[in-house]
């Protein structure tokens, strides 16, 4: 196939970025990139440790029903928390070079993703440990759900980033709102678990859709159709009201950066 | 071709973000924002012809910087316009968009991308780039271990051999060596011969002489003097002198 040159030299410039932020993350490392693989293996042991000895609800196979959940929410969080930075970290970069700067979000995002799919053998070894089996509903569901969740990211991202370049304030609370989405979405609990009166206001959590379809998909090996339209809903609101708020933003950046 | 008329612009002046108090109160003063502004700019037009090399001199503070930034577009003018034709190089940071951890050869490569290439034409630079730095084994470094003048020498590098139509270059070339000063003069002269429009800020006036043709001289964001390079040194030079 014949890639005219612009589009050539775009994604080189997109895969340069997403690689320099993998690799750099273990560059003085001894283990290197196999650290990403690492991580989630540890990750899955301490949660497993963790909700299948000490800490279990009345629900079955409970390690397997908070990993199915938590390695997309990883995803999801690290991104959401690092695009604070993505602007004013970079601020030689996009103030003395002229380069699309959406593209740092976008390779923050990809390389989270990387690290998200490293997380699926911890996922389908747990799934036959515990005596199932992946089915062919995972071929659709997960690149559907990377999809939606990947809109919903970068949606927030803009946002967030250049945000955070006219209020510094939020880089220091960012952390504090993403745990109290973490624990107001139904990730290492049950909905049910929750107090009646108090449920409907997970319900009008979005994130809440979107962790409820992974673990639909990962635990009960289901396509929550419902839930993944409402997620996709609310990903291109996000995404439409980042791309309108960057974009007006932007003409101001450089005096704020 | 650069041509720019009537160029303002202005930044913010706030010593510092408003405390919560004050910014809950007059929050639509703030967010109006057009209090307290400093002009960094004030009116300048300029109009370099391909293949012409403009100088910029002046104090610190003078403007110069601003102007790079605004026909670089990283920056948007608050008013006037301003149209460049062909792409755009600048040289205008010691290590913008460097990585300190990757290698001098990596580092290559993405620099040489973020500059408009596609990651095989600047590979297929890669030798020319490495020799012309003169930087031997330490190519294969990370350039955390770089000197600065060691940095310049991969910027320039990289920079003329990316084929630039306007170059916009900042001082940085100052901190070369004496061999390499001449060397990047020259490659510089060669480039300019050969129809690179280039933008020229420096405070060596020898080096102002020497590449460029025509020179501005900026003072607090206005057009002092104007004209033939050596001329507008030398006026600089004498009223400096008087300070």
């Amino acid at each position: 196939m014949q890639m005219n040159k612009k589009t050539r030299q775009q994604l080189d410039l997109l895969k340069l970025l997403v690689k320099k932020e993998i690799t750099l993350r273990y560059k003085r490392t001894y283990l290197g990139f196999l650290w990403s693989l690492l991580n989630p293996i540890l990750t899955g042991i301490v949660l497993f440790i963790a909700f299948n000895i000490f800490m279990r609800f009345e629900v079955e196979n409970f390690a397997l029903f908070v990993m199915a959940a938590i390695f997309p929410w990883t995803w999801f969080s690290a991104s959401v928390t690092m695009s604070a930075n993505t602007l004013t970290g970079n601020v030689s970069l996009i103030k003395k070079v002229i380069f699309p700067k959406h593209f740092l979000l976008l390779a923050t995002i990809i390389a989270q993703l990387v690290n998200f799919i490293f997380s699926l053998p911890v996922l389908i070894a747990l799934v036959y440990y515990y005596g199932s089996s992946p089915s062919l509903n995972w071929l659709i569901g997960i690149p559907v759900l990377v999809i939606v969740q990947f809109v919903v990211i970068y949606g927030l991202s803009l946002l967030i980033s250049i945000a955070n370049a006219f209020f510094r304030d939020l880089e220091h609370i960012i952390n504090v709102l993403v745990s109290l989405l973490f624990w107001m979405t139904p990730i290492v609990y049950p909905l049910e678990a929750v107090p009646e009166e108090y449920r409907s206001l997970l319900v009008m959590n979005p994130v809440t859709y979107l962790m409820q379809a992974w673990r639909d998909l990962f635990f009960n090996n289901m396509l929550n159709w419902h839930n993944i339209f409402v997620s996709a809903i609310t990903a291109v609101a996000i995404l439409l009201a980042g791309l309108l708020i960057f974009k007006k933003l932007n003409r101001k950046l450089d005096e704020v950066l | 071709m650069i041509k720019a008329e009537n160029l303002w612009k202005s930044y913010p002046m706030k010593q510092d973000r408003p405390g919560l108090k004050e910014f809950v109160i007059n929050a639509p003063k703030f967010l109006k924002d057009n209090n307290n502004r400093f002009w960094a700019l004030r009116g300048v037009s300029l109009l370099v012809s391909k293949g012409e090399s403009l100088g910029v001199i002046g104090r610190n503070g003078a403007g110069k910087s601003t102007i790079l930034s605004l026909l670089l577009g990283v920056a948007q003018p608050t008013k006037g316009s301003i149209e460049v034709s062909g792409k755009r190089t600048p040289l205008l940071e010691l290590g913008a968009g460097f990585h300190p951890d990757l290698t001098g050869k990596e580092n290559i490569v993405i620099n040489g991308v973020l500059l408009g290439h596609t990651e095989k034409e600047i590979r297929a630079h890669m030798d020319d780039i490495t020799a012309f730095s003169e930087l031997g084994d330490f190519i294969n470094m990370p350039i955390r271990t770089y000197s600065s003048g060691m940095m310049m020498r991969l910027a320039f590098s990289i920079a003329i051999h990316t084929s630039p139509e306007v170059l916009l270059i900042d001082e940085i070339l100052a901190v070369g060596d004496e061999s390499f000063q001449k060397k990047s003069g020259k490659a510089l002269q060669d480039l300019i011969r050969g129809g690179v429009t280039t933008v020229y800020v420096s405070h060596s006036m020898e080096a102002i002489r020497k590449t460029c043709n025509r020179a501005i001289w900026l003072e607090q964001g206005e057009i002092r003097a104007e004209g033939e390079s050596g001329l507008v040194a030398e006026e600089y030079l004498k009223a400096q002198r008087q300070v």
